[in-house]
């Protein structure tokens, strides 16, 4: 297994390195991370393809880069109160039958193909999204601010409907109320987008802000991405909850703490790096994520802050012109530093991830065994 | 979580209310997640399955006498925000070049659904709505509706002589005209394929000579070779039993069939068999290696420092970005080993490349590193479950350690392997971007398995189903064509990937039935 850790390592090393030695590029290696003043103004620019017959090489790394970067921290945004959220809850709130069944539908979620999730969001989600833009603005509004609301009003409920919906079933009869908010958050969007907008979101944005919404944006592939990394931290968040000993929760319940308070000053304290080191594992395999991120950014190598604009990572550049490349080539060789780029990236967390997770366990299994 | 000293369920306290908007939230996420998952999947059922149905087809009036033939699709606001429109699909690529066409709902004075409109599945040019007006059948001239019945039966004819066909080139003619390739021409053989070149040129010659004459929503007519049609039907005809066939009969030619029109019609057939060939090949590759390198970690190696390291980097590999597989696969595997190969055996077709270019050995090769670490955790979690009495009371019984080895863990241990290879099985058919590098094809002409020595091929090219969806989402040429088709395609790699899922998930939890709790040493 360390043979084909070690392997890919060498591999990638080696195909590389001719790349920094005197004469091993035909351009020189400052492109790599410069900004030519081509047509005006200095711009970083990616366009490999012209590499060998330019006058002035445009092959600049920083916008994949940035773009790498910038997908996996919307999908993190999507992600990670998403996937803590839900941790949080299972462990604490969740009734056991419910959470034995909870984690395999999740697994589910993870199996989910990458393919299908960049075509729903690049091709349905998307454009779907471009069009009605207030009433998804409506929906990522409203739906937190209700259910707050919610939580508020839930003292003033009837006893009887207090017995029947308690939070130990909430993840489940919170579905059909979620979907109402969800429906009434998109029937009041035209008005809220008529009092404030003038009626159309999009121009206002347009003209204010002078962002254009592209229908392939940073914000679908974060979602989608989001999607995707949401199990898999989830379930390593769920473990590190659920390793701290129970007697740490137990008599903290005991001197009076409400669950939540339990969960804040107790639990989260102990298992802070196994939260952390989930969250690493999410951002290794948002960072790496190749299908979703080309069918759904749009693939324009770009270095805007918009949220709103289209993007290109390192890992849909190698996927689109690997096989176009010719091995051995300038070109080659830099996807190839683009892959070495990916795997160090992952490696590195990784590895972070899993010594952090592996001392956290001894440390409880240790504890235990004293007690 | 039921926790000591608190207030019983039944009773709704005040400390249930203390636990503030932040716990809703996050019961809340929980929620919105499995909406998120439950809306994917409905989705893509709706829109996969529906595209078999035979829609109901409008015949719809507009304000200038225009008449249009058509089934609407989807009903949006109209730019100006006055109204709405609705896109219909149209049909009849070779009258007007387009397939769509916007209406404004003001603009339609007159909408009817007459039954006798038929929908015609074409060889060529798609989809045709419209009217029949006669068939002619030789010096026969038919009208009415002696015509239609003529026409349903004339085409169930017309498609047993093509399979017919295809199965006469496919099985006979091309093999022999490859094999006389290689060893070049004997008498008997030329005569051999003269006779198949006949009978398959007799078969065509039985499926032409019908001419059919259509009439199109504007009542141009346009004639059309009976040989063309794959498929007539008349939607606002069928009664609903007949709807329902007509639709199994489209799903069933949908999963059996190849690609048309540039991948934006017809089946997925080779795509599936391509996706089962890989993941078979991958199987075979990576169980041996995936159950010694568990079975070594857990029983033999010494649970030092080292074997910790080896875990960790089992773990890595888990972790490292599926292209990265692919990249590594393409330098290494179809570049390195794949140009060697060419160069000591194929140095005759060089430098057309045998091996030194994507093919299906490589691309199962590479899933077949990717997938490694998901064999190894699962068959470890499965020998860590195994109770170590069991071992021991082999030993006891005078057992050496590889007859404990081989009789009793590795058999308690089979099903947690399985599931490994499940889930391996899984991931491998999802997975797209490293088979971009190694080896799939927008459209192979040849399926890697035939009659022909070796038999399996694996040098070739292959189709994939997840390739298959990004191809015909992006590539083609008329997107909104292919939508359909690529909703229904994308259902079933879904399909097929959650079931594996479940299987292995319901294994798995037999197993922790079985065995409880993993040992921890």
């Amino acid at each position: 297994m360390l043979l084909a850790v070690v392997a890919i390592a060498v591999f990638l090393l080696v195909e590389v390195l001719p790349l920094f030695w005197p004469d091993g590029a035909s351009f020189p290696l400052e492109a790599l991370w410069s900004s030519p003043d081509v047509s005006g103004e200095p711009e970083y620019r990616w366009l490999p393809h012209r590499l060998d017959d330019a006058a002035v090489p445009q092959a600049s790394l920083a916008p994949l880069l940035w773009g790498t970067l910038e997908a996996a921290a919307w999908a993190l945004v999507v992600a990670i109160p998403l996937a803590l959220g839900a941790a949080a809850h299972s462990s604490l709130y969740m009734s056991p039958g419910l959470r034995a069944r909870l984690k395999p539908t999740l697994e589910l979620m993870e199996a989910m193909p990458s393919v299908v999730l960049g075509f729903i969001a690049g091709l349905a989600l998307g454009p779907w999204v471009e069009r009605h833009l207030a009433q998804s603005l409506s929906i990522v509004v409203v739906l937190p601010a209700a259910v707050v609301l919610l939580a508020l009003g839930y003292r003033w409920l009837p006893d009887r409907l207090k017995a029947a919906l308690t939070l130990r079933w909430a993840a489940l009869w919170l579905i059909p109320c979620l979907l109402l908010l969800v429906w009434l958050a998109m029937s009041v969007a035209p008005m809220w987008e008529g009092w404030w907008f003038d009626g159309d979101l999009r121009l206002w944005v347009e003209e204010s802000w002078g962002l254009d919404v592209q229908a392939r944006n940073a914000l679908i592939v974060g979602l989608a991405m989001g999607f995707a990394v949401i199990p898999g931290i989830y379930a390593l968040a769920e473990d590190a909850l659920s390793d701290v000993p129970r007697e740490l929760a137990e008599g903290a319940q005991a001197m009076g703490a409400t669950r939540w308070q339990t969960l804040t000053r107790v639990m989260l304290p102990v298992a802070l790096p196994g939260v952390f080191s989930a969250i690493m594992i999410g951002a290794g395999r948002a960072v790496g994520e190749t299908m979703i991120v080309l069918m759904a950014s749009g693939n324009s190598a770009l270095m805007t802050a918009s949220p709103l604009d289209g993007l290109r990572s390192l890992a849909s550049s190698i996927a689109i012109e690997l096989p176009e490349a010719a091995p051995g080539g300038s070109h080659y060789r830099l996807l190839l530093l683009a892959a070495l780029a990916l795997f160090a990236f992952t490696f590195l967390v990784n590895t972070l991830a899993e010594v952090v997770r592996a001392r956290l366990k001894r440390r409880f299994t240790r504890r235990k065994g004293d007690a | 979580m039921k926790i000591p000293g608190h207030t019983a369920v039944g009773m709704p306290g005040k400390r249930r209310t203390r636990e503030g908007p932040l716990a809703w939230l996050a019961a809340a996420s929980v929620a919105l997640s499995l909406i998120m998952l439950g809306a994917l999947l409905v989705l893509l059922s709706v829109k996969g399955l529906s595209n078999f149905w035979p829609a109901t087809v409008h015949q719809l009036t507009l304000k200038g006498g225009e008449t249009v033939i058509g089934v609407p699709l989807e009903t949006r606001e109209l730019p100006s925000r006055q109204g709405l429109e609705r896109r219909y699909l149209t049909a009849n690529r070779d009258d007007g070049g387009g397939i769509w066409r916007w209406l404004a709902n003001d603009q339609i004075t007159e909408d009817t659904t007459p039954e006798d409109l038929v929908v015609l599945e074409r060889r060529h040019w798609g989809t045709f709505f419209g009217r029949l007006v006669a068939l002619q059948s030789g010096d026969q001239r038919l009208t009415g509706p002696d015509a239609w019945t003529v026409l349903e039966s004339r085409l169930k004819e017309i498609n047993a002589l093509r399979d017919e066909r295809r199965r006469l080139t496919h099985d006979e003619i091309l093999p022999l005209i490859r094999s006389m390739e290689d060893q070049d021409g004997h008498r008997s053989e030329d005569r051999r394929l003269a006779d198949l070149q006949r009978r398959a040129s007799e078969l065509q010659q039985r499926m032409q000579g019908d001419l059919v004459v259509l009439e199109n929503g504007q009542g141009r007519r346009q004639e059309q070779a009976l040989a063309e049609i794959l498929e007539a039907w008349r939607p606002n005809a069928m009664a609903w039993h007949e709807k329902l066939g007509h639709w199994v009969r489209e799903l069933w030619q949908f999963l059996s069939q190849g690609p048309r029109d540039a991948n934006t019609a017809g089946g997925v057939w080779p795509a599936i068999f391509g996706t089962i060939l890989m993941v078979l090949l991958m199987s075979i590759l990576v169980t041996p290696f995936g159950v010694l390198a568990a079975v070594y970690l857990n029983e033999v190696a010494h649970q030092g420092r080292l074997t910790r390291l080896v875990r960790i980097g089992v773990r890595n590999l888990a972790g490292v970005p599926s292209i990265v597989y692919g990249v590594f696969g393409l330098g290494v595997f179809v570049y390195g080993i794949g140009g060697s190969i060419d160069r000591w055996f194929f140095e005759s077709t060089l430098p057309s490349p045998t091996f030194g270019t994507g093919g299906l050995l490589w691309a199962s090769l590479t899933l077949a590193l990717l997938t490694l670490p998901v064999v190894i955790v699962a068959t470890e979690e499965g020998l860590s479950r195994i109770p170590l009495h069991q071992r021991e009371g082999a030993l006891a019984l005078g057992a050496t350690r590889f007859e404990t080895l081989t009789r009793v863990v590795l058999p308690m241990a089979t099903p947690a392997m399985l599931t490994g290879l499940i889930l391996a099985v899984a991931r491998a058919a999802g997975e797209v971007a490293p088979l971009m590098l190694v080896g799939v094809a927008k459209l192979a002409p040849q399926v890697p398995l035939d009659g022909e020595f070796p038999f399996l091929h694996l040098e070739r090219k292959f189709m994939h189903l997840g390739y298959h969806i990004y191809d015909a989402a992006f590539h083609s040429s008329d997107v909104q064509a292919a939508m359909p088709l690529v909703y229904a395609t994308a259902l079933l790699l879904v399909t097929v990937i959650l079931v594996l899922n479940l299987t292995a998930i319901f294994m798995r939890h037999y197993l922790r039935k079985r065995h409880g709790a993993p040992v921890r040493r």
